[in-house]
């Protein structure tokens, strides 16, 4: 969908769609929204709707920064401690690397 | 331009279909011949090795032992060790590590591994040299003090016997089986293969006076890749992880079959005790190993001992049909006592579960036979338990079984002796029925304290240790019929061993010189286990499917994973079946049904019955198969530990073996890091230029290709 070709009242609706979306942990969502959004949000000369696109693409920056960094953490842990937590490491894994611990 | 191609096939498949598929045909047909010639150059590189036998890793309760690769296997320059001085180019002064160590078999001792496996950085792997004679100083891989923690021996039974503490019983142990190295360690039989590996290590690899050889030098990768890791547990607990898309085992139990029959048939469909029954067990283990996984001739510590009660079983056959003694002799030969017992603790948790025909307190006696290959001076030990002795009751009746193997062995040339009153039993299967109740027995052996074996658990128990050899120019037939000094020796010691069990069993005396063991069918059976498994008689005393399997190599007893009954523990079953058993005249569909006729329904309860090959007629070529009764039976020797799931179990075997996917072997030439480097370089900068290139005429395409045309713009 190119956006150039979208009504502004549109865009706002299509921007806050998404930014509820990323609440059902989505974080991609939000992603996608900072992403696709940016140049509308703050590149664009000024409409009416732009200021509550700004909202929605500033909140969906935060989420996603939360999101990796609560995943950036997490993953470094489980990675440093899987072998370490043994059983409890092994439950949680999706794949079990084979012939390391 | 480059749309040009594209349009011209597109054309094609709209306008001639038939056409088109013949080019696509024509294109595969391409694609097979480019791949043909991928494999050929893949030829040119790399030479694979044949034979190769890798050292594999086991895991228990606590403790990962033997080798792996990476993934990918791991590469290293090759080098050919000479001397033990020569070990610092690979540890230290060598330019181009990691090395792949070639060691001659006289260096494979623990401290040049233990050397090599603490610097395994600058080491990528090892290639031991089978030699073609056995070392004369003795070699054992195993550990000094076997089945040390799973024996009777324990601080609780008696602190002052435990952990061999009094009797070192495999002084020559270096316990090299038992560590655990982070390179793949294969065998190689001293062959064309290691003629290749030495060639290229003296064109390529041998640095002139002190200098760094220059490349390209001779290389080899190694793979044995294994799945499994840390322990038991860990890969029993991931073997049951059914998450992941693809669940994978990486880890499966030791385990087989044992083997046994009994002199009366048992109703083997009742359980547990049977009423005024006494057996008197027959012990021999069948199973052995060494550092390498598909190399365990086991000829001194597996073979003679269960060589001789196959003999004792086939020598008792008639005496126990005619005057059939009022105790049942139980024949049973274990598998996996090499891994902490695991046939026989087996056999005893069935026998306490009620889940074996009959239970302990069936039990008379025991007498074991265990390594007998080697005897010195012509005596025979008796060895027994000092603790259980302590009651005098199971004094008496061990001092009856002494007796009776005295008295057995009167007339023979051997004489039957005890070792000292203190000594403890070594390493048996006795030793587990003695953990769960005092029950009197012996076991037979060939040395008074430490083993007589030079090479207990490792590659060279084979048959030149065990003498089993015979004078050139005799074919297999020959050697087949030909009766060693060996085999006369170990007769000689079936026959005490059978008298004694006859008597112990309750026969009258006046039996006794009916009893005699054949040397012509011990003689076949080392030369069939020990020398060649497939020869004539095996394959006439087996079923078909089995005798495809038997081959020209000296029978490999490493006990396995619990999947089908390994080749041992089938030829044991058949032969004890034919050596013990009757041919029955009945059909091979009445046979497979194991009834001896249409209305039989109670047979199969009490007798097995095996439909075998049997032999050709001369002149003709269709083998005569027959039925074979008997008493014979096969009982599962999987540890309890892996039924009770206790894989941390302190009492039964917990080893496993991890699953791998590829073993194999290669050698090829390297060229040094700069020059592939530069290839590569030059690669991505070939890649790049041809990328600017492509660019600069595409976009410059109107002035390039304007010759006889307009500019492409002159139409604005």
């Amino acid at each position: 969908m190119n956006l150039e070709r979208l009504p502004n009242e549109e865009k706002l609706s299509l921007c806050r769609k998404y930014y509820l979306g990323g609440f059902a942990f989505l974080p991609f969502l939000w992603l996608v929204n900072v992403v696709w959004f940016f140049r509308e949000a703050f590149v664009k000369p000024v409409y009416t709707e732009q200021l509550q696109i700004k909202t929605y693409v500033k909140r969906s920056a935060l989420g996603l920064l939360l999101w990796v960094a609560v995943l950036t953490t997490w993953i470094t842990i489980f990675q440093h401690f899987r072998a370490e937590w043994g059983e409890v490491g092994d439950y949680l894994s999706f794949t079990i690397p084979l012939g390391i611990p | 331009m480059s749309t040009l191609p594209v349009v011209f096939f597109a054309f094609q498949t709209r306008k001639m279909d038939l056409r088109s598929n013949k080019w696509i045909i024509n294109f595969i047909v391409c694609l097979f011949f480019m791949g043909a010639s991928c494999s050929s150059v893949e030829k040119k590189i790399y030479v694979h090795l044949n034979y190769t036998i890798p050292c594999v890793r086991l895991l228990n309760a606590t403790h990962q032992i033997g080798c792996q690769s990476s993934l990918s296997g791991d590469v290293g320059v090759l080098h050919v060790l000479e001397s033990e001085e020569n070990l610092d180019w690979v540890l230290r002064s060598g330019p181009n590590p990691p090395y792949m160590v070639i060691l001659e078999s006289w260096l494979f001792n623990r401290p040049v591994m233990i050397k090599l496996k603490e610097s395994s950085r600058r080491v990528a792997g090892v290639v031991v040299v089978a030699p073609s004679t056995n070392p004369a100083e003795g070699f054992s891989p195993h550990t000094k003090c076997p089945n040390e923690n799973t024996g009777v021996y324990s601080e609780s039974y008696d602190p002052v016997l435990a952990h061999c503490n009094e009797t070192v019983w495999n002084p020559l142990g270096n316990g090299l089986s038992y560590e655990e190295f982070d390179f793949p360690i294969f065998s190689l039989k001293d062959d064309n293969d290691t003629q290749i590996i030495r060639q290229c290590y003296m064109e390529h690899n041998r640095a002139a006076n002190g200098s760094s050889p220059r490349y390209p030098l001779c290389a080899m990768q190694l793979y044995s890749h294994m799945s499994a890791v840390t322990d038991t547990a860990t890969c029993m607990r991931r073997n049951d992880i059914n998450f992941s898309i693809s669940p994978e085992m990486v880890c499966d139990p030791l385990g087989d079959y044992n083997v046994w029959a009994s002199t009366r048939p048992l109703n083997t469909t009742t359980k547990g005790h049977k009423m005024w029954e006494k057996v008197v067990i027959a012990a021999a283990r069948l199973d052995s190993r060494s550092f390498f996984f598909d190399i365990a001739p086991g000829a001194e510590s597996a073979a003679s001992g269960f060589i001789t009660l196959l003999g004792a079983a086939h020598a008792l056959r008639n005496a126990t049909q005619e005057a059939p003694p009022n105790r049942t002799i139980l024949y049973t030969f274990f598998q996996g006592e090499t891994f902490d017992y695991i046939g026989s603790s087996r056999l005893v948790y069935d026998m306490e579960n009620n889940e074996f025909v009959v239970d302990l307190d069936n039990v008379d006696s025991v007498l074991e036979v265990g390594q007998v290959g080697r005897l010195n001076n012509s005596r025979i030990w008796l060895h027994s338990d000092p603790v259980s002795r302590r009651n005098s009751s199971i004094d008496d009746e061990v001092n009856k079984l002494v007796n009776n193997l005295r008295s057995a062995s009167a007339g023979s040339g051997f004489s039957v002796e005890e070792p000292g009153v203190s000594q403890p039993l070594p390493p048996s299967s006795f030793q587990r029925f003695l953990r769960a109740r005092q029950i009197p027995g012996v076991v037979i052996e060939d040395h008074q304290s430490a083993f007589a074996n030079r090479y207990y658990e490792s590659m060279f128990d084979n048959a030149e240790y065990l003498n089993v050899s015979y004078p050139p120019n005799l074919t297999p037939e020959e050697q087949l019929e030909f009766v060693t000094d060996t085999a006369k020796a170990l007769t000689e010691v079936a026959t005490i061993v059978a008298r004694a069990l006859y008597i112990q069993a309750g026969g009258a005396d006046t039996q006794l010189r009916n009893i005699n063991a054949d040397p012509q069918i011990v003689s076949q059976m080392l030369y069939g286990f020990l020398v060649r498994s497939n020869n004539s008689w095996f394959q006439q005393l087996v079923p078909a499917d089995l005798a495809s399997h038997l081959t020209d190599r000296p029978t490999n007893f490493y006990v396995g994973v619990t999947q089908q009954p390994s080749e041992p523990t089938s030829l044991v079953q058949y032969l004890l079946a034919n050596l013990t058993g009757s041919t029955m005249n009945i059909t091979q569909d009445d046979c497979q049904n194991q009834r001896e006729n249409e209305s039989d329904k109670d047979s199969k309860h009490l007798y097995n019955y095996r439909w075998v090959q049997g032999a050709a007629p001369p002149n003709s070529t269709n083998r005569q198969g027959y039925c074979v009764r008997s008493t014979v039976h096969l009982s599962k020797a999987l540890s309890p530990a892996f039924d009770l799931r206790e894989y941390t179990s302190k009492d039964y075997s917990t080893w496993t073996e991890s699953r791998w996917k590829t073993i194999k072997g290669r050698v090829f030439l390297v060229a040094s890091h700069e020059l592939e480097m530069l290839t590569l370089g030059v690669g991505v900068g070939v890649l790049l230029t041809s990328l600017l290139l492509t660019y600069i005429i595409s976009s410059k395409a109107d002035i390039l290709f304007s010759s006889g045309r307009e500019p492409t713009n002159a139409t604005y």
